[in-house]
């Protein structure tokens, strides 16, 4: 009944542990939901099942065969398959090539009698032709069969790699962020989709994405990963509620009094002024990929403003399309003034808008005084040098030593000493806290303040909610490619529902209850309908009472006997 | 149209090509016959790489090299085992086969640009060493290289200028032939299982496609091809040297297969008739005088032109003459039957790609 | 004995004519993405240009050095403008481009420049070399009569690897250069003036080029396409370097120059050389993925 096994998976990158003793099950037709804040190792374990990365230890089971040495065309043979976040359809062929290819590279078709058309052949691709289309009937794709899959929209692209994944008669289907780039309307056909397939095509799945609109009312379970270890598994509503999840994913709660120094802002804003940055119905993605669409934000001087929500809502793209490192395809960016919309990323800088890009937007093999002075590209002349280092004395410390052995922290102080140097008029800086220490955001947070006070205007993106409110004077609140909320720092922090509501979701599927109020225990077990959710439960009310699965199940039965 | 009423247009298609272009170049002198031959010589060279570089995305520099080792080969087997021409050429042709899988080998491992540097090394290698130096004197025939005179094939001679359409018939029937099954393969299961490994080979591994099997094959197939071209050589030109198949003709093949249009067959034939008929039209035609100004333009000129057209078409034409035209009839076709919102949907995506903006 | 140590001194004069002309291709490759196959040929070209100058015009009139001077100059000269040529006309317009079209491209400007230079020059002919120092000057190293050629080459080229290392660790541009090589895209955040990073790249790798190839005439059959040929051995060397490192770059070139030069003790064959260069390039290749020729971030 369990299909895929994984005991203690390890990755190691270099000096990062990637993924830490990881454990988990896939029973027969179960959903199993994988999420976790970023960079904790989720793509990392899709990897290692369809075999795109090999683990340093631990061991990958599936259907009694190790996976571990298996070549990704003979997992495939095993009876995996997956989809790509990023979409990797074959563009030349038409979808229904797109669905017969596995079906032959699986099959048993050779070159020579293909070249030839042979009989053997032609019976082949009529039956294969067949099962394709009825493959596409079931995903509402009848009409795209001849089309060619380069000519598709994302959303349509994404329900065809579904069906070419099913192609193959897959036993397991793993699906990469299936609902990146989708809007809210999309992901909830999506979500019914994902339904339809386990019903008429018996897969189970194995489901990775940061959309908990998606993941919570789809899965069966779900297992949260945080810094390559399991954080929390359980069922969807559970891990909904669970504490360490929310902390996980929002960021611990200040310990010490919000706002201490008073909810009064001593400071006079120029609330009246035009902003200096206006960005109106701003759109712009990847490739096929829409990733937001109609996003409309303003800064004025002086202010920092927050752009929190979940992963792959949008944040990270909305800076790139307004530095110019990715081109906008529809709206407007103003800033200062002028209209900046798809200039290029040097123009803008210099323009006095910074960019401290997610990753940082470092140079590995440079010094970090050489990084520094080459700010003089913007600035015109040779940078003050001093106040960077007054701000930041580690860094005066390791001023030859290149940035790519710096730790975490001091590369996001170079990033941001970068920052102050450019006497910037505002400054964009995303996920700056990810993967520190609360030491070191601690002092980061406190550069943004001083920014603040200095004149400069901070545009934050920020995965931790709390931190990013107690800073920002503003803050909008980005959902499914757009925004969803805004308002001012104070009124959000009051209400933590809708912050937390737009992270993990709400409304999740009620479990069945029927009437009868006997026995608890009893009436937990019957109320499950599949033998994997059967199976989780009673694992979990197992491991809740110190005792073996199989003790726990015989007792039941014996009451159920009685 | 149904599947087996196409192929028997194709197969109509083919021997109407074969009926016409057999009979072109009877009433051409003896000179222009012989760039005819060599026409389809060299279109066996861009048709290989249509198979290798267009249908399944593996960058080779080193096709001429395979021509070269099929002409070799054809010509040692005649004139030192002294055999029928239709065994040599058999033997030349699986000489090529093994040769193409052995340089399959590093492609399995590298892709873009360093399979490309691999595969311009190999063609440096065999053009001055193997083909010139004397520890090869077996296959090369020393630095005389071989004569096939007296080669007979179907109990015809084949071999020296009398007998060149001859020759050029069974070179034509071979072409078409072979072009029209490659336009099978495009088609056909093996031909999508090539093409998916070209348009991603991640996708295709993990939906079951057997990377290792289908590169070997299809640089296997794509020598083989380059090799039957270069094993009817020796008839053509009555010797081998190593000289038409050294390091710039191989670049020629890749540069005038990508101007053409590397995805489509008939760009293979175009190509070929390019490389072949072009030069020697200019060494004959190309000099006199011009309202009183000498001019001359030699080969180097067909040369300087392949180069910059190459290089304006990559810049401006992603593919190739062929291809770009080819698109555009296709695309109106589409505007006509899907009806405009698709279509503009279509062309938006079509240019949208992911950039970082540099400059 | 003697035998080894001149063999020893011409496989390093070689191997420096390798570093010189792998280190502009690394340069190349590493700020704008381009790998240049067209190297060899664009040195060619130079130097045929400085030949030009030497033995068709300034020879009959000034002395031998001086000739020499001017030729070399405005051969140089020549280079840095076709490198920016080339920047401006072609390579501007396709940045974004996947690196195999890119490396295409150069390809067809090989073609293009060899064919150029057949036109003028004339294919078949072998040309009389440039000496930078006089033909007769021979030094005794070691007890062994060495061509003060030998030595300039090495010489050269270890001070123009110092010097672009010089250039590239000390100057303001230098940085910005290092920056773009590191990631094109955080260098453009940071106001770096890309398309002018380009330029003088493509100018530098030029020049190069040209230094490279004029010092190695008096060597090989100078005509136009042995100079182009001589890609193979520069990538080979690039590649030993990782395409990355510019010192092991230089190590790289040394030491190909050496392994290519030693066999031709035992074996007399033009060839065999080739042989040695694609060896070592399929096991750089296989042993190592080089960082810089497959990481998906430049």
């Amino acid at each position: 009944m369990t299909m895929l096994r994984l005991r203690d998976l390890t990755v190691k990158f270099g000096g990062i542990v990637a993924l830490d003793g990881v454990s988990l099950d896939i029973n027969r037709g179960e959903i199993l939901g994988l999420i976790g804040p970023n960079g904790a190792g989720k793509t990392t374990l899709f990897n290692c099942i369809s075999g795109v990365i090999r683990p340093d230890a631990g061991s990958m089971i599936f259907d009694g065969r190790s996976l571990m040495f298996a070549p990704p065309h003979e997992r495939a043979r095993l009876g995996i398959a997956r989809t790509f976040q990023n979409l990797q359809l074959w563009g030349s062929m038409t979808v229904q090539e797109n669905l017969t290819v596995p079906m032959d590279a699986l099959g048993r078709r050779n070159t020579f009698s293909d070249a030839l058309h042979l009989p053997f052949s032609s019976y082949a691709e009529r039956a294969s032709s067949e099962r394709a289309r009825a493959i596409l009937h079931v995903l509402e794709l009848d009409q795209y069969a001849r089309t060619l899959a380069a000519d598709l929209p994302a959303g349509i692209q994404r329900r065809v790699e579904i069906g070419r994944a099913l192609a193959g008669r897959p036993q397991l289907l793993l699906l990469d962020e299936p609902a990146a780039g989708l809007d809210a309307h999309e992901t909830k056909h999506l979500a019914d989709l994902l339904h339809t397939v386990r019903e008429r095509f018996h897969v189970s799945m194995l489901l990775v994405d940061h959309d908990m609109s998606l993941v919570l009312p789809v899965s069966d379970y779900v297992y949260v990963l945080d810094f390559g270890k399991v954080l929390a598994k359980g069922a969807p509503a559970s891990i909904q509620s669970d504490p360490k999840v929310i902390a996980a994913y929002l960021g611990e709660e200040s310990a010490k009094e919000p706002k201490q120094n008073g909810t009064v802002v001593a400071v006079t804003r120029r609330h009246d002024a035009a902003p200096l940055l206006e960005v109106k119905q701003l759109a712009a993605g990847y490739g096929h990929l829409e990733v937001i669409r109609n996003v409309s934000l303003a800064v004025r001087q002086g202010e920092v403003v927050a752009c929190i929500g979940a992963n792959g809502a949008g944040k990270t793209t909305t800076l790139r399309a307004i530095s110019g490192m990715i081109h906008p395809r529809s709206g407007r960016v103003e800033f200062n003034g002028r209209d900046i919309t798809g200039k290029t990323a040097e123009h803008i800088s210099r323009e006095g808008l910074v960019h401290v890009p997610e990753g940082r937007g470092l140079f590995p093999n440079l010094s970090v005084e050489d990084t520094l002075r080459l700010v003089s590209n913007s600035l015109g002349k040779a940078p003050d040098l001093a106040t960077a280092y007054r701000l930041f004395p580690k860094l005066k410390e390791r001023r030859n030593q290149a940035v790519g052995t710096l730790s975490g922290g001091e590369q996001q102080m170079v990033a941001l000493a970068r920052a102050v140097l450019a006497r910037p008029r505002l400054v964009m800086v995303d996920e700056m806290s990810q993967g520190l220490a609360p030491t070191v955001v601690r002092h980061l947070f406190e550069i943004i303040r001083m920014m603040r006070d200095e004149g400069i205007a901070v545009l934050i993106v920020e995965q931790f909610v709390e931190s990013a409110l107690d800073v920002a004077d503003r803050a909008y609140v980005f959902e499914h490619g757009t925004i969803g909320h805004s308002g001012s720092a104070a009124e959000l922090r009051a209400d933590r529902k809708l912050i937390s509501g737009s992270y993990l979701g709400g409304g999740v599927r009620a479990s069945n209850g029927n009437g009868h109020h006997a026995d608890p225990a009893l009436m937990e077990v019957v109320s499950v309908k599949m033998p994997a959710t059967l199976k989780r439960t009673l694992e979990e009310r197992a491991e809740k009472e110190g005792r073996p699965t199989g003790a726990v199940m015989m007792e039941l039965l014996g009451r159920v006997k009685a | 149209m149904t599947w087996s009423s196409r192929l028997t247009v194709r197969v109509l298609l083919a021997l109407l090509a074969f009926a016409v272009l057999a009979r072109l170049p009877a009433g051409l002198d003896i000179g222009f016959q012989f760039d005819a031959a060599l026409a389809v010589v060299w279109g066996f060279g861009i048709l290989s790489l249509v198979l290798l570089t267009g249908y399944v995305g593996q960058v080779s520099l080193c096709q001429a090299t395979f021509a070269g080792v099929g002409a070799y080969a054809a010509g040692m087997m005649v004139s030192t085992y002294h055999v029928s021409y239709l065994i040599a050429i058999a033997v030349a042709v699986l000489a090529a086969f093994l040769l193409g899988v052995v340089v399959g080998l590093p492609a399995l491992r590298l892709s873009g640009i360093t399979l490309a540097i691999v595969t311009l090394g190999i063609a440096l290698v065999f053009d001055r060493y193997v083909f010139q130096d004397a520890a090869f004197a077996w296959f090369t025939g020393g630095s005389a290289g071989w004569r096939v005179d007296g080669a007979r094939m179907f109990g015809q001679q084949m071999d020296s200028s009398r007998h060149l359409m001859a020759a050029y018939t069974v070179l034509v029937a071979l072409f078409c032939g072979v072009a029209l099954l490659m336009v099978n393969l495009h088609e056909s299961g093996a031909g999508r299982r090539f093409r998916a490994i070209r348009d991603s080979e991640l996708a295709a591994s993990t939906m079951g496609v057997n990377l290792t099997r289908y590169k070997l094959l299809a640089f296997g197939m794509s020598a083989a091809i380059a090799g039957l071209g270069g094993s009817f050589y020796p008839l053509v030109a009555g010797s081998v040297s190593p000289q038409p198949f050294w390091l710039f003709t191989s670049l020629q093949l890749a540069a005038i297969a990508v101007l053409m249009g590397v995805r489509y067959v008939p760009a293979a034939a175009l190509g070929g008739v390019f490389m072949a008929f072009v030069p020697d039209v200019l060494t004959r035609f190309g000099h006199g005088t011009f309202r009183g100004q000498t001019y001359d333009i030699s080969f180097d000129w067909f040369q300087i032109a392949v180069g910059v057209l190459l290089v304006v078409q990559l810049i401006l034409l992603p593919d190739g003459v062929w291809g770009d035209l080819r698109h555009r009839v296709l695309r109106a076709a589409k505007h006509a039957r899907l009806g405009s919102r698709a279509g503009t949907q279509a062309k938006g995506q079509e240019t949208r790609q992911e950039e970082v903006r540099l400059a | 004995m003697a035998t080894f140590a001149a063999y020893t001194i011409i496989g390093l004069s070689l191997g420096g004519v390798f570093a010189l002309a792998a280190l502009g291709i690394v340069l190349i490759y590493r700020t704008t993405g381009v790998l240049n196959f067209a190297h060899g040929a664009m040195g060619m070209f130079s130097t045929f240009v400085a030949w030009q100058i030497f033995y068709g015009i300034a020879h009959p009139f000034w002395p031998q050095w001086l000739a020499t001077a001017i030729a070399i100059v405005v051969g140089l000269a020549f280079a840095a403008l076709m490198g920016l040529f080339l920047d401006l006309v072609v390579f501007r317009w396709v940045r974004t481009r996947p690196p195999v079209v890119k490396a295409v491209i150069t390809i067809g400007i090989l073609l293009a420049l060899q064919a150029t230079a057949s036109l003028i020059w004339k294919n078949n002919q072998y040309h009389l070399s440039i000496y930078v120092l006089p033909k007769d000057w021979v030094l005794n190293v070691a007890d062994v009569p060495v061509g003060a050629n030998s030595i300039a080459i090495i010489a050269v080229a270890l001070g123009l690897a110092f010097g672009l290392a010089a250039y590239l660790r000390y100057t303001s541009f230098g940085r910005s250069m290092r920056a773009v090589s590191d990631s094109p895209t955080a260098a453009s955040l940071w106001a770096v003036p890309v398309a002018r990073v380009s330029a003088v790249s493509w100018m530098l790798g030029s020049l190069i080029a040209a230094v490279a190839g004029i010092l190695i005439t008096p060597f090989i059959n100078f005509d136009t396409t042995s100079l182009t040929l001589l890609i193979i051995d520069a990538l080979a060397a690039a590649l030993i370097g990782g395409m990355v490192s510019l010192p092991l770059t230089v190590l790289g070139g040394f030491i190909l120059g050496l392994l290519e030069t030693y066999p031709t003790i035992w074996i007399q064959s033009l060839g065999f050389p080739r042989l040695v260069a694609l060896v070592v390039i399929l096991a750089v290749l296989i042993v190592r993925n080089p960082r810089g020729l497959t990481a998906t971030s430049r």
